[in-house]
């Protein structure tokens, strides 16, 4: 038992120094680490049964996540759990303690501890900050549970960006014009958005700074200004424009200059997505008759079709760590979620219930994040990466689309 | 193998010493205070005063409007829905007469009755030369919202290259493209979809 738990450390400690400190988390796991959450206790004053509960709850969804750990909670008990995981908190006035350590028990050692400090409504945000730093103890690569989802949400008739905790909790509105608002998109920082807008008659591009409530029209070109995209250096994005006569996909700067035209071809050029690394584009096309994905250097050149199967391919995203493309399909019955190699091959279907679209990457790429229609109302769900543990994130009755996930808020 | 395993304990264990300090009371590493301005969004994470942003370079660019007091919430002001603008008792008149146009799924070829159809817009139109129209694309919702954003432009400039090949004047013909965001009709059925595949015909002037 100590045995096989100190490989499984050993393993976890190389990954750690790896220079990429990455868990494939599509490889075969032989036994899941066994994760035990103790009940949450007062550091100090009462015990505040609802604290402690909201607590444990958070941790045990979002840990209960990654395919990492098999996680019991208070009720389970202690014995047998590889790692345990303590949370004490105390409540001074206004001012909120939680303090969470996360313990190896047969080697009887503390991996990591972390005080937070904050007010009352601070609990979640400081819960998704130690389920992100139990990752990043144990894996090298941080947890993405502290970004926020930007999404789209239908109100009678009209479409309204909305902002939300990356477990579907707090959902707060960012656009009120009661018009049409469409694909947002966060900046690097996670603490700017571009969106697409007709509240001024055209579809716009809009950049807002969530913070400040600062926003500009970036982008107002006769035609479409649509599909805006951050490059991963936060420095260009990648929109597409109908003002030279047909969709085409342009780079501009944040301010909305225009950089240089990215296709030329009189079909259809919609959806860019950024490499990680800056250096390419995949964006949907019909130039050969049908939607179909296609990759090109970010200057426009060296253009090849990725997708060869399937007659209908759209909303391309490429992974964090850059080896694979998550996209929806759509087929008889709707559409579904696919993952690809950048080289085309390994073509892998992940959804199969209800008509599912829109893929996004969480920004450490475990998961994607989309939305569905399973549940008889379009709303948003998670899934890993690989397409277990499909779960439904967003918890209000309205019709709930476009999800994209930030950075670390 | 058990060197190797004392080896990953001791490596580890250092590893917890310097990132956790060596005292039992220090293990608990104070992470930087999750303060207001990082969390809550309603409060600004900078400690200067947001400045408005320096005007865009791009003549079409706005600079950033002013700072509103509560930043996640837009205000309504100044903001609303884009009606058609019935100019007089003619213009609606010929409002009520502009055809709309169908298409096919995924396809912005115009049938031989949208042909007759846009025919008799030309006409129309004719009669009228003050009046400026906004051709509208519109999609069913079946297709990907984001690819038929562009083909309803597609529809939309369809119809307006016909109209101009029938002698409308350009300059009266304007388009915009509402994908899948506007059906006529709501259904997910192939009634309601061939009724979503239009071009509308709005008067602007």
């Amino acid at each position: 038992m100590r045995i096989i738990l100190c490989a499984v450390l050993l393993i976890m400690a190389q990954l750690s120094w790896a220079s990429d400190g990455y868990i494939d988390i599509t490889a075969p796991i032989v036994r899941k680490t066994q994760l035990y959450l103790a009940p949450a206790t007062a550091l100090s004053g009462p015990a505040l049964p609802e604290v402690g509960r909201e607590l444990t709850e958070l941790l045990s969804f979002d840990l209960g996540l990654p395919s990492i750990f098999s996680v019991s909670g208070p009720a389970a008990g202690p014995a047998g759990a590889d790692l345990v995981l303590k949370s004490s908190y105390a409540l001074n006035g206004n001012a909120l303690v939680v303090e969470c350590r996360l313990i190896d028990q047969a080697l009887n050692r503390e991996l990591t501890a972390k005080r937070y400090t904050g007010t009352p409504k601070e609990l979640r945000r400081m819960g998704h900050a130690f389920a992100d730093e139990v990752l990043r103890a144990l894996t090298g690569l941080k947890g993405p549970f502290t970004g926020k989802i930007a999404y789209v949400t239908r109100i009678s008739g009209n479409k309204e960006i909305f902002v939300m905790d990356s477990d579907g909790r707090n959902p707060q509105r960012v656009t009120n014009n009661g018009s049409i608002n469409l694909n947002p998109d966060f900046a690097p920082s996670g603490k700017e958005i571009i969106y697409t807008s007709y509240k001024k008659g055209n579809p716009d591009l809009y950049r807002r700074e969530l913070f400040t409530g600062l926003e500009a029209r970036i982008s107002s070109r006769q035609g479409l200004n649509a599909m805006g995209a951050f490059s991963p250096d936060g420095n260009r994005i990648a929109e597409v424009m109908s003002k030279d006569g047909d969709s085409e996909i342009y780079l501009i700067s944040r301010e909305g200059k225009e950089l240089s035209r990215l296709t030329r071809d009189p079909g259809i050029d919609v959806s860019p997505a950024w490499s990680p690394d800056g250096s390419k584009l995949v964006f949907v096309s019909d130039r050969l008759g049908k939607p179909q994905l296609f990759v090109m250097d970010a200057d426009g050149s060296h253009v090849r079709r990725l997708t060869t199967s399937g007659a209908y391919n759209v909303t391309p995203r490429w992974s964090p760590k850059g080896e694979r493309i998550a996209y929806a399909r759509q087929e008889e019955g709707g559409f579904q979620i696919h993952t690809i190699g950048v080289d085309g091959s390994q073509d892998s279907q992940l959804t199969s219930q209800g008509n599912n679209q829109h893929p996004r990457w969480s920004p450490d790429g475990r998961f994607i994040i989309f939305s569905s229609t399973r549940g008889g109302t379009e709303a948003i769900y998670l899934m890993r990466a690989d397409g277990s543990a499909q779960t439904l994130i967003s918890r209000g009755k309205t019709r709930d689309s476009h999800p994209t996930w930030s950075a670390a808020w | 193998m058990r060197k190797k395993i004392i080896g990953c304990i001791v490596v580890l264990s250092l590893g917890a010493l310097v990132s956790s300090g060596c005292a039992k009371k220090d293990l608990v590493k104070s992470e930087e205070p999750v303060s207001t301005a990082q969390t809550v969004p309603t409060t600004p994470p900078e400690a200067a005063p947001p400045q408005p942003m320096q005007p865009m370079e791009e003549s079409k660019s706005e600079p950033m409007a002013p700072a509103k007091s509560e930043p996640m919430v837009e205000t309504r002001a100044g903001e609303a829905n884009v009606k058609p603008e019935n100019k007089g008792t003619q213009g609606a008149q010929l409002q009520g007469e502009l055809q709309k146009i169908y298409f096919n799924f995924d396809s912005a070829s115009l049938s031989e009755e949208s042909r007759s159809l846009l025919a008799k817009n030309a006409q129309l139109l004719a009669g009228q030369p003050s009046a400026k129209v906004r051709i509208e694309g519109n999609c069913d919702e079946r297709g990907s919202d984001e690819y038929n954003m562009a083909l309803g432009e597609r529809r939309a400039k369809a119809a307006k290259d016909y109209l101009v090949n029938l002698g409308v004047q350009p300059d009266r013909l304007s388009t915009i493209s509402y994908g899948v965001e506007k059906p006529a009709v709501e259904g997910h059925d192939e009634a309601a979809w061939a009724k979503n595949r239009r071009d509308e015909f709005v008067i602007v002037k």
